[in-house]
């Protein structure tokens, strides 16, 4: 019996598990445990002390029958994600495209609009409250030199999710950096050949820039998608006691299921609803993905 | 496809395999000795939320007496954010290795007794009853089904602060505040400037300070729930009392409340303390910003004033206790801290160091003749300490602990003028009647 000489390809292959190995023991230690746990717990009345009785879907059936503020969370976390998504993804281009120009002092600009992605958490939320502010903020004072009377935005129910928004959009810095270094990337010689054909900047900007790029673009959307529909901290700093109001308007699905699950203690239901989350941005995930080759240009790919 | 299957299956029995580790037993039968430092005594870890410059030392402080007072028992103090302490207490719990004691919230000590998270104390309690040290009404608030499952520590009310030199201004006589809501309007009405479209001084405005539930409170004498867990909000009062809450708001308009709530958040330039404001229904503390920003005001405090004569200037307060978690290996050692802190001794040191009440009464008492408090001090602790006779706990009812989540969004429609009182009112009520009927 001879040894048989490992091909190039499984030796390869080997070397990958290696690489991923250990984010895999980190998964099963850290993170698959946790998550095969919840899923089991969501069919119980689990409230981390004292009960762990089988329910059956009882949770699942009282969010889908019988809990209105369920359904209020999802509308409200629906509604951020559909507007966030598309309005911080196309603001992060526009921006980059801006940025992507040669004049003098660009480097300034980058650092200026980057800045905010820098900065982050409750103290941006604060900082916010104060800006929004009906009375004395400055958003409302910028618009009343245009004659504009400003809306109440934090204290008015219609106008909590968009100032929401508003704000987020301010933060696109992040994703602006990983659109400038794809832009970056785009050979020269495309905008060139495109030139002696006669494009004009918008033409290229289409035709060139974007279908360029369709790969951060889609990094950014999947990413965005999921982190929108975990949108938490914002409402729980800038409601009132952390309660989502005015009106629940600012009743996010994570938000909820945090109050379920560490004021009432109401684990197994909170846990049930984590579930819910999963299959939805699991499916909408899914649907990117299989939408994805109809739109995303990998260079070198063979088609 | 066989062997994927086979790969799920051993991942999935991997890790129900190390959730069962970290299970959700209280009880962990290998550690259940006492931890004890190397001087032999027994330490007890303390949980606090109390890092401010100002309560830390305080609380320190009491922790070193209690600690030198005894050979037996050595307290450690762990500060944790507000923010943080309960969610970690709960997973210690959880994780069967808890703090000893720890500081929480009041008003879901009966919650937390039901659902095994503090400790039972009735066998300390039998042998030593120490509920007489306390306002019944915050004792109460720690007992679920008779027993009690934390020790109140400190508790708070609800005040009228009123300036005295505006008063006299308008003509009125600073030693005679209002006490009755129609006085309060007709106070207010006399105390309010008027400049244009806005006003240099507005009297007075019921929710900046203290929200609807304390009126509805007030006028009521009692909370939404009866003791056999009836609950009513449904009623011609409560419509009354909020289309008066809304009187407000119509008379002085949507801006006017507006900037002035920002005034008052952005705790910069509170208007009370401008003299913008002529009165604001705030919790005693309040005094100590009076103090500190606004040395030279010239105020005045009264209890809250009544729905109408006879009915009673009902208050509203709150508190914390310091309860053992279920799961404590020091249970004992636990309970001579707990009992030492509430004594009079450290209760008095709180309240007087803190300006804070103190839910002992005996020690209440005691700060109130404390003659480490300023003329303006005193009388502001002596009102709060006598206020605790109309002051009720709402504490959340176990059958319905999120109750409030169906209510207040009603209200904030109401207050915005997209639902009448009697439609808030009659829909938080079915809301919460089949949240109480779901989780029967």
């Amino acid at each position: 019996m001879g040894k048989k000489r490992l091909t190039m390809r499984r030796k390869e292959s080997i070397y990958g598990y290696i690489f991923v190995l250990p984010w895999i023991i980190g998964f099963l230690a850290f993170t698959a445990g946790p998550l095969v746990f919840s899923f089991v717990a969501s069919f119980t009345n689990y409230n981390i002390t004292s009960q762990m009785d089988f329910v059956g879907a009882e949770n699942y059936q009282g969010l889908f029958t019988e809990d209105s503020l369920f359904w209020t969370s999802l509308w409200n976390t629906l509604y951020f994600v559909i507007f966030s998504v598309p309005l911080t993804t196309i603001g992060a281009i526009f921006l980059s495209a801006l940025l992507n120009q040669d004049i003098p002092g660009m480097r300034v600009f980058r650092t200026l609009y980057y800045l905010p992605a820098v900065l982050s958490g409750v103290g941006v939320y604060m900082l916010w409250m104060q800006l929004l502010d009906p009375g004395t903020g400055m958003v409302n004072l910028v618009l009343s030199w245009f004659g504009i009377d400003g809306p109440n935005w934090l204290f008015d129910p219609d106008w909590t999710k968009p100032s929401i928004i508003f704000m987020k959009l301010w933060s696109v810095g992040g994703s602006m950096l990983l659109y400038l270094a794809s832009m970056q990337g785009v050979s020269k010689s495309l905008y060139e050949a495109a030139e002696i054909d006669g494009a004009n900047t918008w033409k290229k900007f289409f035709h060139i820039t974007i279908p360029m790029i369709t790969p951060v673009i889609f990094f950014d959307v999947v990413t965005s998608l999921i982190g929108g529909f975990q949108i938490f901290q914002e409402a729980y700093v800038m409601s009132n006691n952390g309660e989502g109001g005015p009106a629940n308007s600012l009743l996010f699905y994570n938000l909820y299921m945090w109050k379920q699950a560490f004021t009432n203690f109401n684990m197994g239901y909170a846990m049930a609803m984590s579930w819910i989350l999963f299959v939805i941005v699991f499916i909408l995930t899914i649907f990117n993905l299989k939408l994805a080759p109809r739109w995303v240009h990998y260079e070198g790919e063979e088609k | 496809m066989n062997k994927l299957k086979v790969f799920i299956i051993l991942i999935a029995g991997l890790a129900l395999i190390l959730s069962g580790c970290s299970g959700f037993q209280t009880n962990n039968s290998g550690g259940d000795e006492a931890a004890v430092n190397e001087d032999g005594k027994t330490v007890v870890d303390f949980w606090t939320f109390w890092g401010s410059e100002i309560r830390r030392p305080i609380i320190e402080q009491i922790i070193t007496d209690f600690n030198e007072s005894q050979d037996e028992i050595e307290v450690k103090h762990t500060y944790l954010p507000f923010g943080d302490i309960w969610t970690k207490e709960l997973a210690a719990i959880a994780a069967g290795d808890p703090p000893d004691v720890v500081i929480n919230d009041i008003n879901a000590t009966a919650l937390r007794g039901q659902k095994k998270q503090a400790m039972n104390l009735s066998k300390f309690l039998e042998e030593d009853d120490i509920s007489k040290r306390f306002y019944p009404e915050l004792w109460d608030a720690t007992l679920y089904e008779g027993d009690s499952y934390g020790i109140p520590f400190n508790t708070d009310t609800r005040v009228l602060f009123y300036n005295k030199d505006a008063f006299k201004e308008a003509g009125l006589d600073p030693e005679k505040p209002p006490t009755t809501w129609a006085e309060l309007e007709e106070y207010a009405a006399k105390l309010d400037k008027k400049a244009g479209s806005n006003y240099d001084r507005v009297g007075f405005y019921p929710l900046w300070g203290i929200g609807y539930d304390v009126w509805l409170l007030n006028a009521n004498g009692q909370s939404y729930f009866d003791d056999q867990d009836n609950f009513e909000v449904d009623t011609a009062k409560n419509e009354e009392v909020l289309n008066w809450l809304k009187s407000w708001k119509d008379k002085y308009g949507e801006d006017v409340v507006n900037s002035y709530q920002a005034q008052i958040d952005s705790q910069q330039g509170h208007p009370f303390f401008t003299g913008d404001l002529a009165m604001i229904a705030q919790a005693p503390t309040f005094y100590t910003q009076i103090r500190d920003y606004a040395p030279d005001l010239n105020f005045g405090v009264i209890e809250l004033p009544e729905y109408e004569e006879g009915n009673g200037n009902t208050s509203w307060g709150g508190g914390f206790v310091a309860e053992i978690p279920e799961g404590s290996k020091n249970s004992e050692a636990a309970w001579e801290f707990i009992k030492y802190l509430t004594d009079v001794e450290a209760q008095e040191y709180w309240a007087v160091k803190n300006f804070d009440n103190v839910a002992n009464i005996e020690a209440a008492e005691a700060a109130a003749k404390s003659d480490e408090f300023t003329e303006d001090g005193t009388m502001v602790y002596e009102k709060a300490v006598e206020n605790m006779e109309h002051t009720l706990l709402t504490p959340v009812p176990v059958i319905a602990p999120d109750f409030t989540s169906l209510i207040n969004p009603n209200i904030d429609e109401f207050l915005l003028g997209s639902m009448t009182a009697k439609e808030a009112l009659a829909k938080s009520q079915a809301d919460v009647e089949n949240l109480i009927e779901k989780n029967k």
